[in-house]
């Protein structure tokens, strides 16, 4: 056993007091990583074996605009059992009311893997065969509370009738289908043939779920696809990843959260390292005794090293205890909360990554204090024994404090997979971790400065003069409360913005209404019957299909860009022959009117620079089954902020003219009259679908809502950090303030003046971290809004001033919560002590 | 003779420590005249620092009476005696008890910002420079050595004019050379302002440059000079 080892295990037979900020603080934000991991581990997994149900089948081909021709059915029939679900929106309509819905139109089949619940319980195929004479449907409970519907009623989709035979409780695969932004409605898709909904150039897509025999290889049936169907611009799926979106929502999600997580980190290093250099002050008369005996320098940095590493193995240890278990604790409300499938059980990966970002924080934060440690002299015995450990380490521990923290940086950016974001997280953690620094040493100078000036104000002078004076507890204060902040005050100004920018701004400028299926020969008497209501002001219309960018330069378009929105499944493709009224053309030219040679496009400026596109460029768009290649020959400015048209694509006309297709309108009308605009449309035109924007971004906020809490929580557990870094700090400076008590008590002050002076230096402190974390909280909100989702920003007044009350409360409670012992000491026993 | 600025009667102090209550005074009675300088004496444990505690209202009496000029301080509550304190004492540790976050020109300010002098600062100057520490008064205890801290505990004591001035052991933290000029100058500070000295050492020639000198033995007076002289 080394000399090291042996002195640092007699230190520690000292037990574990004082070092419960430290062992907290760690084993927090490794708890709230580990945790973070643990779900997302369940859900990963959890969508993988249940990859079959979410899908519906064990692989899926989807087609847009069409059902499959009878060659492309042998194909899917000859790689297992197969079902057919025609899935499009469209509206429900009893009486005079109607809402939007997700129709699903099932075989026989359906479902292939699961089961469909309904109320009342009752088969499936007994629900769709329907009574009286109507085809069946199921109805989301959503949709019936909606339109105030029951089970029996008979309802409308298109020009036919169903009778409403139970509530659609919840569908085996739901998660796989994603966002939409009506409920569903189940019916069989036979009944959907006379319901003039499934027109040529109608939207709609099919999906054929097949099941396959176990031992078949998913990815050689995929290759035999791609074989198969090549140019008909299908879109394979397999159980392997039954929710892509969902995955990739799920692990963009949790990534973000370590991120929140790793400040959390960031935050507890501060509580970390401030109990190591408030343990290393205690110990100064010990090392200097060391030293005094012939203990190098290197030798006391060994032995302390040694101790804090017990500790923080220790401390890890418990974060990870706690973060495993947490979530499997929680499992049945984890399980419900979520709408897809988890298991929820403990895996080495996302402890693992826990335990090596605790580890790498731990050691970030203490080597300095550690290094610092070496300075202390055998002197210290006969003066300045408690002024703890001064000056910079020596240049190699600065230089592997370096290291630690590129090793962390690294670290993080490729376990969470998301460099960049990762990269701009660490330096703004960085940059509020310097700021937060510099400003508690501008705090103290200035508050020093105050203090020599405000000489008729006692209370605030004695506690100016506190903050400015010799110790850390400012420095510790306004770090630590002021990271935690810092994030919480980010996340309240972007979810505020984003609300803002959803909920705020765009109805001013939006549309009432979406108006998708418009048959070509009902766009004339639609929009004459329309502009006809003086409530509308303005009603625009495109024609519109669906297509999916298949190559680009004839290489596949999803290995050009395999990330981008754009390429990663159909998009609305509008065509026009002269250049419509208000199109800013930003490169190239605009086709002239009645060009009819070889296809062109105009691409959206913007995605064409994302994607590398040049003008020139060729891309193969794949609309109803046939490849068009068409060069890029102008950009256009698109701006799909406002809520009107924007096509990332636009044709030529005569490339597109001939096919079937329908129109897409959007009217811009009074609030107050579109009740009756959609019942009038709805009556004269049952096949067309309108959807409500107000209603859309009421759904969008939902889900955003959801977004914002879940980062929300990951903020908290930081400031929950924060908070016990804030208590250690007031704990540890309770021996000083119940010392200064007795001798402000001594000289005169009675226990009002001692408290007013502890709690207006407690409420500087928090206001100075709550200032400071508002700037660096803005500044990142500003940054993110601006940047990332290229929208306007303005400061959100409310949460920002919540921020400074909450960093004032915050170091008020805390700082009071220690002032008792102060107050109710009296001086003798106290002066006595320390004589 | 002139009225006493203190008069105990009676006074006794018990602690409840680690090894239960414990008896520190046993019945002092004595009283202080104005002006006098009175040294405590008497081997460690002896009580002479608790006793001093007791007449400055830092430590409450079990029972017995407590009256410092004129005023009975046993019913006193924690302000009241805090209030007291400021107004007509003036108090010096043998550890200084400076506040470590303030220089040491707001220590010595302390006492008057506390009873509200408007002039606090300018005095405290003043007091500093008297016991030669007109340039350290930006500086932190922590910077100043042992003696000039007591020099500066010594200004905060005698700034607000006290009539009693209560000192425990000023020197026995210091060495020998510096604690003879602590002394001179707590000395001829007292002799400049006129205030009753009440003075705990174990050192005897300290003790002999006071005009009495009261010896505690087991929490009870042995010896009190005046007494004997009187005799």
């Amino acid at each position: 056993m080394s000399l090291a080892w042996r002195i640092a295990r007699r230190e520690l037979r000292g037990g574990l007091r004082g070092f419960w900020v430290f062992l907290a603080c760690l084993a927090l934000g490794v708890a709230a990583i580990a945790a973070i991991g643990t779900v997302r581990g369940a859900i990963e997994a959890g969508l993988t074996e249940q990859g079959a149900v979410i899908l519906g089948g064990d692989a899926e081909v989807q087609l847009t605009y069409r059902f499959a021709e009878p060659e492309e059915r042998a194909f899917f029939e000859s790689l297992g059992d197969v079902s057919e679900l025609v899935d499009f929106r469209s509206m429900l309509a009893t009486g005079e009311e109607r809402a939007l819905t997700q129709v699903k139109g099932v075989d026989d089949m359906y479902p292939l893997y699961g089961a469909v619940q309904l109320t009342p319980d009752m088969p499936l195929a007994e629900a769709l065969a329907g009574r009286d004479g109507f085809a069946g449907a199921a109805v989301d409970p959503v949709l019936l509370s909606r339109l105030g519907l029951d089970v029996g009623d008979r309802v409308k989709l298109g020009v036919k009738e169903f009778i409403v035979m139970a509530a659609l409780e919840r569908m085996p695969d739901s998660a796989g289908a994603g966002f939409s932004l009506g409920p569903p409605t189940l019916v069989a898709s036979a009944a959907l043939q006379d319901a003039g909904l499934l027109t040529p150039g109608t939207l709609f897509e099919t999906e054929y779920r097949i099941r396959t025999p176990e031992a078949l290889d998913l990815e050689a049936a995929k290759a035999q696809a791609e074989a198969a169907l090549e140019g008909t611009g299908f879109r394979w799926r397999d159980r392997r990843n039954g929710a892509p979106g969902i995955s990739r929502f799920v692990e963009r999600l949790s990534a973000f959260l370590v991120l929140v997580g790793l400040t959390g980190l960031a935050v507890g290093g501060v509580g970390v390292s401030a109990a190591v250099r408030a343990y290393l002050a205690g110990k100064t008369e010990v090392i200097a005794t060391l030293r005094s005996l012939g203990a190098s320098g290197g030798l006391v940095f060994r032995v302390y090293l040694l101790q804090v590493g017990v500790l923080a193995v220790l401390g890890i240890a418990m974060g990870l205890v706690l973060g495993g278990l947490l979530p499997l604790a929680f499992g049945p409300l984890i399980e419900a909360s979520l709408p897809v499938p988890v298991d929820l059980a403990l895996r080495l990966r996302p402890l693992a990554e826990a335990a090596l970002y605790g580890a790498l924080a731990a050691a970030l934060f203490t080597l300095w204090p550690l290094g610092q440690s070496e300075h202390i002299r055998a002197a210290a015995l006969f003066r300045d024994a408690q002024s703890g450990v001064k000056g910079w380490p020596r240049p190699v521990w600065i230089v592997v404090c370096g290291l630690i923290l590129a090793a962390l940086v690294g670290s993080a950016a490729l376990l969470s997979g998301l460099v960049m974001l990762t990269l701009w997280a660490a330096g703004g953690i960085m940059a509020a971790f310097v700021l937060l620094v510099l400003a508690a040493m501008g705090v103290r100078v200035l508050a020093r400065w105050l203090a020599r000036r405000l000489r008729g104000f006692k209370t605030l002078r004695f506690a100016l003069g506190a903050v400015g004076g010799p110790g850390r507890e400012a420095q510790a204060v306004v770090v630590s409360l002021g990271l935690g902040l810092s994030v919480l005050a980010a996340v309240g100004q972007i979810d505020w913005n984003l609300r803002n920018a959803i909920a705020g701004d765009l109805p001013e400028i939006a549309p009432s209404y979406f108006i998708v299926d418009v048959q070509p020969d009902q766009l004339e008497p639609l929009v004459a019957s329309l502009s006809a209501r003086p409530s509308v002001s303005k009603i625009e219309s495109a024609p519109m299909l669906r297509g999916v960018i298949t190559k680009i330069n004839d290489k596949p378009a999803m290995e050009v860009a395999p990330d981008h929105w754009v390429v990663r499944g159909d998009r609305g493709v509008t065509y026009a022959d002269a250049l419509p009224a208000g199109t800013d053309i930003t490169a190239g030219k605009w086709w002239g009117e009645g060009y009819e040679g070889d296809p062109q496009i105009s691409f959206a400026a913007e995605e064409a620079e994302e994607l590398g596109l040049k003008l020139g460029d060729t891309l193969n768009v794949n609309v109803l089954g046939r490849d068009i290649t068409a060069t890029i020959t102008s950009f256009r400015e698109v701006n799909f902020s406002t809520g009107g048209l924007g096509f990332v694509l636009s044709m030529n006309a005569a490339a597109l003219r001939g096919a079937p297709h329908t129109h897409i309108a959007t009217i811009y009308a009074e609030e107050a009259d579109e009740g009756a605009i959609l019942r009038d449309m709805a009556k004269t035109y049952p096949n067309i679908t309108a959807i409500r924007v107000r209603d859309a971004i009421d759904r969008v906020s939902e889900v955003l809502q959801g977004i914002a809490a879940a980062i929300t929580y990951g903020a908290l557990s930081t400031l929950v950090t924060g908070g016990i870094v804030l208590i250690g700090t007031a704990a540890a400076g309770e021996k000083a303030r119940v010392y200064e008590g007795a001798v402000l008590k001594t000289l005169g002050a009675s226990r009002a003046a001692v408290l007013g002076n502890f709690a207006l230096r407690s409420a500087l402190l928090g206001l100075t971290a709550g200032g400071i974390a508002l700037v660096t909280g803005i500044t990142a909100g500003w940054g993110v809004m601006v940047f990332v989702m290229e929208s306007d920003f303005t400061v959100a007044i409310g949460s920002a001033l919540t921020i400074i009350a909450g960093g004032v409360l915050a170091t008020l409670v805390t700082g009071l919560m220690f002032a008792w012992r102060p107050l109710a000491t009296r001086p003798a026993q106290v002066l006595r002590a320390s004589e | 003779m002139t009225d006493p600025v203190m008069r105990l009667k009676d006074l006794t102090l018990s602690l409840d420590g680690n090894a239960g209550v414990v008896e520190i005074l046993k019945g002092i009675s004595m009283e202080v005249s104005a002006g006098e300088t009175l040294g405590l004496t008497g081997a460690s444990g002896s009580g002479k620092s608790s006793l001093l505690m007791v007449m400055g209202g830092l430590e409450r009496a079990t029972s017995g009476l407590v009256s410092v000029l004129g005023q009975d301080l046993t019913p006193m509550g924690e302000d009241g005696l805090a209030r007291f304190r400021r107004d007509h004492m003036g108090v010096v540790f043998q550890s200084f008890h400076l506040i470590p976050t303030m220089t040491a020109l707001e220590n010595v300010a302390l006492p008057l910002e506390l009873a509200g002098a408007e002039d606090a600062f300018a005095r405290a100057e003043a007091e500093l420079t008297a016991v030669g520490l007109a340039s350290r008064g930006g500086h932190y205890p922590s910077q100043m050595s042992g003696g000039e801290q007591q020099r500066v505990a010594l200004a905060r004591a005698v700034v607000g004019r006290p009539e009693i001035l209560l000192a425990d052991e000023p020197t026995g933290n210091l060495d020998a050379a510096t604690g003879e000029m602590v002394m001179d100058l707590l000395f001829d500070l007292r002799d400049r302002h006129g205030a009753t000295l009440i003075l705990v050492t174990h050192a005897p020639e300290l003790a002999a440059r006071c005009d009495r000198v009261v010896q505690l033995r087991d929490g009870q007076i042995m010896s009190d000079s005046l007494a004997m002289a009187a005799q």
